[in-house]
């Protein structure tokens, strides 16, 4: 091929252009500005070569690119090589054709920009080409290294020729043939339609998944299996399948055969040492590598079956817990958090004590998802393990406690929300007073009573004093209401200004409460100075006189 | 023509192929005026005239070896085109006719002329002739003899460097087999990537020499004969699978999994699986032990992928029966599956074929095809098994025949479409002679249409000691 100073020099471009091309497929989905960027200037470089050119050929060298017989690319490293890259999976010539679509440039980039050394590729770039099966991009591979023995044709070609019988008896062969048998038509044109049809409909049938099929061999194996070794192979093979179906295969496939292997556990015909190797097989399903595999297809945005997911709890023991609090750390989309939830609330149900370590994790927020599933179960029992987290350093996590603790409603659950009134981190303090007032019991009132009256109750922000009447409110009968009045009625030398925020959310109170009784001391201030106090009053007016 | 567009060609030639069958085929029957010939007629010219709108395009339909090629692009059909696919084969071959070339839009009248000469050209002594005689009125449409294809396409060197790499591939792949059955025995890592590649090389030349690298089956002489029998298995699977319409991808699968599905003999004690005399009831017990074992042994390679899934799904099943015979038992209901049912046939076929350390004097091919006809339906698949006969063909590389003109000699590549005419390597001649370097093309026909040579008997290559390998492997090169 001829090949002018232009010809090279748009081929030592475009070797430089592929190089920067595997870098930004790399780093760039395809719906990236600069991936269709990089792609639409490799083509417009094609498209400009082969105006004039039919093909572009590239021979490959271990350090070296050729184009012709000038060299276009050299690199004697190890790294970022791409004369390596392609030699050492025996590619030796790339060819570009005119007519070289977008399409398969870009799926040739593709296969380049793979990283073959840390993604799990299963093929090498020649096979990736072949299966591309490229109209406008061919390619030369030396098959050399594939040889297992060097010379091995040599040697068999060698071997045939020496054991060829020293006399054929071809002129024996050729009179005894007169009196041979005729020649039997075979029939081999007799193909109708209908052995067609039963041929396409055999194809259809062949499906691409093939779990089940080898499912089935599987527990052919398990019977005809004839020693203890072979046993465990076999079992080892449910095993794999096990993994393959959840890594590679739908998620009710894996739940199909689960629900088999467990089938066959429970028959009666089984025999005992089978049964034994399934019933342990069974124990996959709780392991950590499989349960971060269901992780991770909750966490994708693909839909989950709920009735396979249910079928998939049923199948869980209690030993999935801690796999699954593994999984809560590492979920990234809150929809796959929430699901995990969801599963752990349903597993912990019948013993909460696997949550019991899952509260010393180091990470808070397992930790506040934790507690918040111990809520959700409702059971006694888990607050004698939320009490010794009661002071834990995270603020978020006693925020949670105090939620948790309001669902208890015991003299101990008490005892720690009273500690948090006065806990160093608002949230939490609000928290508790509305997880106080949820308890709906009468000595909780007093709590919040002597909460609000104390001396430094002046000092919280308007919002958390708000949070503390309104939580008051819960308990509507006379002693509230006179309580509330009693405040707003009472005069104040010291702070004003605080003086009528407490005033404001007490007015707020009576309002919430709907008690006509406090009319006349609303009364009183709702042309206040304050006007906030006044705002609060007439507001609280309002909703006593008309409800809303 | 822009390269986008020769891709949506090649899309819808599958299509316009199959319906050129179908125009032939009525025409066959009905008369030219007849509503049926009209109507295949009309649907065939409303799909090849929109490709032809443009005075530039061209439609260059031709039939390389058994396979159709549209603007050099081989066509690929679907199992449904496989009987009118062919039957056109078959009906370019009585006419000597390479291929057609077709530069504009063709209407009804032209069609009529064309179906006119076409029939009529099947009974005379030049059918060529006769066809490009009779459509010289057309101006858009010329057929083309083979001959120039073969001038065009193939010439003599070209052929010898594809016989090359032929047995290079071959070769490849047995090299491939004994290595890795090697580390299967003393527990090295396997490396399937280069299994694929080796099998990706395996395919392309079924696809394009698909008669050579069957010839190289048909070589039984070799000591090793589990790695050859493995290579040729995934041979005949793959050219099986070409035949049943497989895509590219599923045969490189098919492939595979046939190289691999004798993997459970490296359990078989080296004294069992060479044992010099026929194996007794506890060998066998033994030998039917290694579909179990190969499933066992693939399925412990590191990681399960697609591959290894099917792989040791076939080396389970290959020796069960159509009739759920065979070994190893299994409890109803189980059907083997399609690739299976491939391998299984393909295994048998081979085996039978073959000399082993026990059995010297292997069957004949073609006894080894009616003994696999035979047993449709209770060994084999009923269909596929007809299949499988139709491709290995009548007289199978390998066979000895004596011609009607007393010349005989050995099948060196078979002919898919006419079985029974296959190219033979010419041994003795009608003197009684040895000779060396004749190949006979049994299709070919004389000035008055009348076949030059055809096979009137055959016989056993085993027999006489014949070394099928002088022949194929270094008489052809």
């Amino acid at each position: 091929m001829e090949t002018s100073s232009e010809d090279v020099r748009i081929a030592k471009d475009l070797v430089q252009v592929f190089i920067k091309a595997k870098k930004t497929l790399k780093l760039y989905p395809d719906n990236n500005p600069i991936y269709a960027k990089t792609l639409d200037n490799i083509h417009a470089m094609f498209v400009d070569f082969f105006n004039y050119k039919n093909e572009l050929t590239l021979k490959i060298k271990q350090n070296d690119i050729f184009f012709g017989s000038e060299q276009v690319y050299h690199n004697p490293g190890k790294d970022n090589n791409l004369a390596l890259f392609f030699f050492k999976d025996g590619l030796r010539e790339l060819s570009f054709k005119k007519g070289l679509s977008k399409e398969e440039l870009e799926n040739f980039l593709k296969i380049i920009a793979l990283d073959f050394d840390r993604e799990a590729v299963d093929d090498d770039i020649v096979t990736l080409l072949w299966e591309k099966d490229f109209k406008s991009i061919k390619y030369l591979a030396d098959e050399a290294f594939l040889l297992e023995e060097e010379d091995y044709e040599i040697k068999a070609l060698t071997e045939i020729k020496n054991k060829a019988p020293d006399v054929d008896m071809i002129l024996k062969a050729y009179t005894d043939s007169f009196s041979a048998k005729d020649i039997r038509d075979i029939s081999t044109a007799d193909l109708t339609d209908r052995d067609i049809q039963l041929l396409i409909n055999e194809k259809t049938k062949d499906i691409a998944d093939k779990t089940g099929k080898l499912l089935q061999i599987l527990f052919e194996m398990l019977s005809l299996a004839e020693n203890t070794t072979e046993l465990e192979d076999v079992i080892h093979a449910f095993n794999a399948i096990i993994l393959y179906a959840i890594k590679y295969r739908d998620f009710s496939v894996f739940v199909n055969i689960i629900k088999k292997t467990k089938e066959a556990a429970e028959n009666p015909s089984t025999p005992d040492n089978i049964k034994h190797h399934l019933k342990l097989l069974l124990s996959i399903v709780n392991s950590e590598e499989i349960i971060k595999q269901v992780g991770g297809m909750l966490d994708s945005e693909e839909k989950t079956d709920e009735n396979i997911l249910d079928e998939y709890l049923g199948l869980l023991g209690k030993n999935a817990v801690t796999g699954f609090i593994s999984v809560l750390g590492t979920q990234e989309s809150i929809h796959g958090r929430k699901k995990i939830i969801n599963i752990l609330i349903r597993l912990g149900k019948t013993d909460i004590s696997v949550f019991a370590a899952g509260l010393k994790d180091p990470r808070w927020y397992v930790v506040r998802n934790i507690i918040y599933i111990l809520s959700q179960i409702g059971d006694n029992k888990a607050v004698e393990y939320l009490l010794p987290m009661a002071k834990h350093t995270d603020a978020k996590v006693r925020k949670e406690l105090a939620n948790a603790f309001g669902d208890f409603k015991n003299p101990a659950s008490i005892r720690i929300l009273k500690d948090y009134l006065n806990d160093a981190d608002a949230m939490v303090r609000k928290a508790a007073v509305k997880a106080l007032s949820g308890m709906g019991v009468e000595t909780v009132k007093g709590i919040i009573i002597a909460a609000i009256t104390e001396k430094n109750f002046s000092d919280r922000s308007l919002d958390e004093k708000r949070e503390f009447f309104q939580a008051l409110s819960c308990w509507n009968n006379t002693d509230t209401v006179a309580f509330l009045v009693n405040l707003l009625q009472k005069k104040s030398f010291l702070n004003l200004l605080q003086d009528a925020e407490s005033k404001a959310c007490a007015a707020y109170a009576l309002g919430l409460l709907g008690n006509k009784d406090a009319l006349p001391a609303l009364y009183k201030l709702r042309d206040s100075k304050n006007s906030l106090l006044r705002d609060y009053v007439s507001a609280a007016i309002k909703k006593i006189e008309y409800g809303s | 023509m822009a390269a986008k567009e020769d891709i949506s060609i090649t899309r819808i030639s599958k299509d316009i192929i199959n319906q050129l069958a179908v125009v032939i085929r009525n025409a066959q029957i009905h008369a030219p005026n007849n509503v049926a010939v009209l109507t295949a007629v009309d649907k065939f010219t409303s799909m090849i005239n929109p490709l032809l709108s443009d005075s530039r395009e061209t439609f260059t339909l031709e039939l390389l070896g058994e396979f159709f090629y549209v603007n050099d692009m081989r066509i690929s059909y679907p199992m449904e085109y496989l009987l009118n696919f062919a039957f056109l084969i078959s009906e370019f071959k009585k006419r000597k006719m390479g291929g057609m070339k077709i530069t504009g839009p063709l209407n009804s009248e032209d069609m009529q002329i064309f179906l006119k000469a076409f029939i009529s050209s099947a009974l005379s002594y030049d059918p060529f002739k006769t066809l490009s005689d009779g459509i010289l009125d057309i101006k858009q449409l010329d057929v083309t003899s083979p001959q120039k294809i073969k001038e065009d396409k193939a010439d003599i060197g070209e052929e010898s460097n594809i016989r090359k790499q032929v047995k290079k591939t071959y070769f490849n792949a047995v090299s491939y087999t004994k290595g890795f059955m090697n580390k299967l025995s003393s527990g090295e890592t396997i490396n399937i990537k280069k299994a694929k590649r080796i099998v990706e090389s395996m395919v392309d030349l079924i696809l394009h020499e698909e008669e050579l690298l069957l010839g190289m089956t048909a070589i039984k002489n070799y000591d090793e004969y589990t790695y050859h029998h493995s290579v040729n298995v995934s041979i005949l699977s793959v050219a099986f699978g070409q035949r049943l319409g497989l895509s590219r991808n599923a045969l490189t699968e098919l492939g595979l999994v046939a190289l691999f599905h004798d993997t459970g003999k490296v359990e078989v004690p080296p004294e069992t699986l060479n044992k010099p005399s026929e194996l007794n009831e506890n060998d066998w017990v033994v030998m039917k032990k290694h579909p179990f074992w190969g499933a066992k042994t693939i399925l412990k390679l590191k990681g399960l992928d697609n591959i290894s899934l099917r792989s040791a799904i076939v080396a389970f099943e290959h020796h069960l029966n159509y009739d759920m015979s065979g070994y190893p038992k299994v409890s109803p209901p189980f059907e083997p599956d399609f690739f299976s049912k491939i391998v299984s046939l393909a295994d048998g076929y081979d085996a039978m074929t073959s000399a082993r350390v026990y059995l010297r004097i292997p069957t004949a091919p073609n006894d080894a095809i009616s003994a696999m006809v035979k047993g449709a339906g209770t060994q084999y698949d009923p269909v596929l098994v007809k299949f499988f006969a139709t491709m290995v063909g009548a007289l199978p590389v390998g066979s000895l025949v004596l011609l009607d003109t007393k010349e005989f000699g050995i099948v060196f590549k078979s002919n898919t479409v006419l079985s029974n005419r296959p190219i033979v390597l010419i041994l003795v001649d009608s003197s009684g002679n040895k000779i060396k370097g004749l190949m006979a093309d049994l299709a070919e026909k004389d000035n008055n249409g009348k076949y030059l040579r055809t096979p009137i008997k055959t016989l056993d290559p085993n027999k006489y000691n014949i070394d099928l390998a002088e022949y194929l492997l270094f008489e052809g090169i």
